[in-house]
């Protein structure tokens, strides 16, 4: 392999200025950022009452998770856009992006529950007697004691879930429409799309390498974790 | 107990709210929007008109629909035998004491956590590209002028460079997951059958095979998932939307209800709402056919 011309990082610099390419990577960053803090602010709590409380429809509940695990998204992906439209939230940049934190968070919500269940499950029931022989009420009990001792199973899950979000697909190309709102991986299909005609090739793998290069980051400092992250959690043997 | 429903209550609800909000309503409602006529996606459930089965008859009579779904089921027979095999194979050498585990688990993991846009871009311009490919060049650089000559993204190629590009980057998940699996085996079980003068093939053969149909279980369902959802690839591999080389059920939906290309002249969301249910009933098929042929363990470790 040679390189005639020499390297030429302007390309980066071309495709981050003048393609939109750093607005998708803001997006993206926003709303993966943001839905797996909120995952966790849903889905740890949840998991915690299913794991240490016997109810009523507590199986049921587990169940119903794990199915969602399996459901395609052409199952859901219709009625989900007949009622977005109704409601009118394509229409305003600010709908537009918390509806689609909304749905990658609601998307992830039963993984994420299923996996933070299997770590609580796994916690000693000791600490929270300790506790509430201290008289630490059972909610102050979940978000002093127990969440801090979930820590490792949260910070795999989120990270997950960060990579999950970021690489998203199929939601982002039919709710986010317009350029302003897209996220990497659809923004990156339409850049494509348009520098086919132009023939700027560097152009757009500057651009491959740039989507691509956070979550490769992210692998190359926590690839142990995110391994744990498959093969631990909902994936049963 | 009665002190602690107002806590399981307020710590369940918003978890419930988004199941029930992203899952189970739009399940059913997509379960009968498939049985009757829809103008549009958005088109409230007074204007529908009830047509039975017939979403589905029309469906099985269209010829796009059929080719999409011959090409979803070759996707996953054809790549969910060739994944699941390097996979597991990959995964009793990642376990037979080799050195740098991690290095090369985390290395064949990778293409897992790199956007489906970027992969396909790099293999489709990079690997696939006739004029400065990978394949091209490699194949020159040995001489093999006529293996270099190949288009590998022309109509009669298409298919099978896509499902190779999809199934290198797969196998890496399902080999984590064979991996976990044969982690969990005990070390004494192969000691044993060691001095008992088992080979590693006979090894394999009689203690991680028979052990592994849980994994095996889990590994069939997760590929049935991800291949129904097939849809990134296959829109990038085919450039123009004449082309149904690549075409599959989520790509069908996907023209048929957003309406993108002229593949389609009707206008009809129940048929994309079929098209879900049919995706749904596929999977669920897999699992309980899986369910039956592979026997539950009857050996805990």
């Amino acid at each position: 392999m040679s390189f005639p011309t020499g390297l030429h990082f302007e390309n980066y610099v071309k495709a981050w200025t003048s393609q939109n390419v750093s607005v998708f990577f803001m997006n993206s960053l926003m709303y993966a950022s943001i839905s797996a803090v909120v995952l966790i602010l849903v889905c740890a709590p949840a998991a915690y009452a299913l794991s240490r409380f016997k109810f009523f429809l507590n199986r049921t509940i587990q169940s119903g998770f794990v199915a969602a695990m399996g459901v395609p998204v052409v199952m859901i992906i219709l009625p989900l856009f007949g009622v977005v439209t109704q409601l009118e939230l394509l229409k305003q940049d600010i709908t537009i992006r918390m509806l689609l934190i909304f749905l990658y968070v609601g998307i992830n919500v039963p993984y994420t529950t299923i996996f933070l269940l299997s770590f609580f499950s796994n916690l000693s029931r000791s600490y929270e007697e300790a506790a509430a022989i201290d008289g630490c009420s059972p909610i102050a009990t979940f978000w002093r004691i127990m969440l801090p001792l979930a820590q490792p199973g949260i910070v795999t899950v989120s990270i997950f879930n960060f990579i999950n979000i970021w690489n998203e697909y199929f939601i982002s190309l039919i709710f986010a429409s317009g350029d302003q709102q897209r996220p990497v991986a659809v923004g990156l299909y339409s850049m494509i799309n348009s520098m086919k005609y132009t023939g700027d090739w560097a152009g757009m793998f500057a651009a491959v390498i740039i989507v691509f290069l956070p979550t490769f980051i992210l692998f190359i400092f926590l690839s142990e974790r995110i391994i744990q992250g498959v093969t631990g959690g909902g994936v049963k043997g | 107990m009665k002190k602690n429903r107002g806590m399981i209550v307020t710590f369940l609800t918003p978890a419930l709210i988004f199941f029930v909000l992203v899952f189970l309503y739009p399940i059913i409602r997509t379960v009968f929007m498939s049985f009757y006529k829809v103008e549009s996606v958005t088109a409230p459930s007074s204007e529908w008109t009830f047509t039975g089965l017939e979403n589905y008859a029309s469906l099985y009579g269209t010829q796009l629909f059929r080719t999409s779904m011959w090409n979803l089921f070759r996707i996953w027979a054809v790549g969910g035998v060739v994944v699941m095999s390097i996979a597991l194979l990959f995964a009793v050498i990642l376990n037979s004491g080799i050195r740098f585990k991690r290095f090369f688990r985390a290395v064949i993991y990778m293409p897992n956590i790199v956007s489906a846009v970027a992969l396909a871009t790099m293999w489709l311009q990079y690997v696939y590209n006739t004029r400065y490919g990978l394949l091209t060049s490699l194949f020159k650089f040995l001489g093999w002028e006529k293996l270099a000559a190949i288009q590998w993204t022309d109509p009669t190629h298409m298919f099978w460079s896509l499902l190779f590009a999809y199934c290198f980057g797969m196998v890496g998940y399902h080999m984590l997951i064979f991996s976990s699996g044969i982690e969990k085996i005990p070390t004494d079980l192969f000691e044993a059958s060691t001095i008992d003068g088992a080979n590693k093939i006979r090894q394999f053969r009689h203690i991680t095979l028979p052990l592994l149909r849980g994994v095996f279980k889990t590994n069939i369902t997760m590929w049935s998932i991800t291949s129904v959802g097939f849809f990134v690839w296959s829109q990038l591999f085919s450039t123009v939307t004449a082309s149904n080389q690549t075409i599959t059920p989520m790509v069908y939906l996907y023209l048929q209800v957003f309406g993108a290309g002229n593949a389609v002249t009707e206008r009809n969301a129940g048929l994309g709402a079929a098209v879900g249910v049919l995706m749904g009933v596929c999977v669920v098929c897999v699992f309980m056919i899986t369910n039956v042929v592979i026997k539950k363990d009857d050996y805990e470790f």
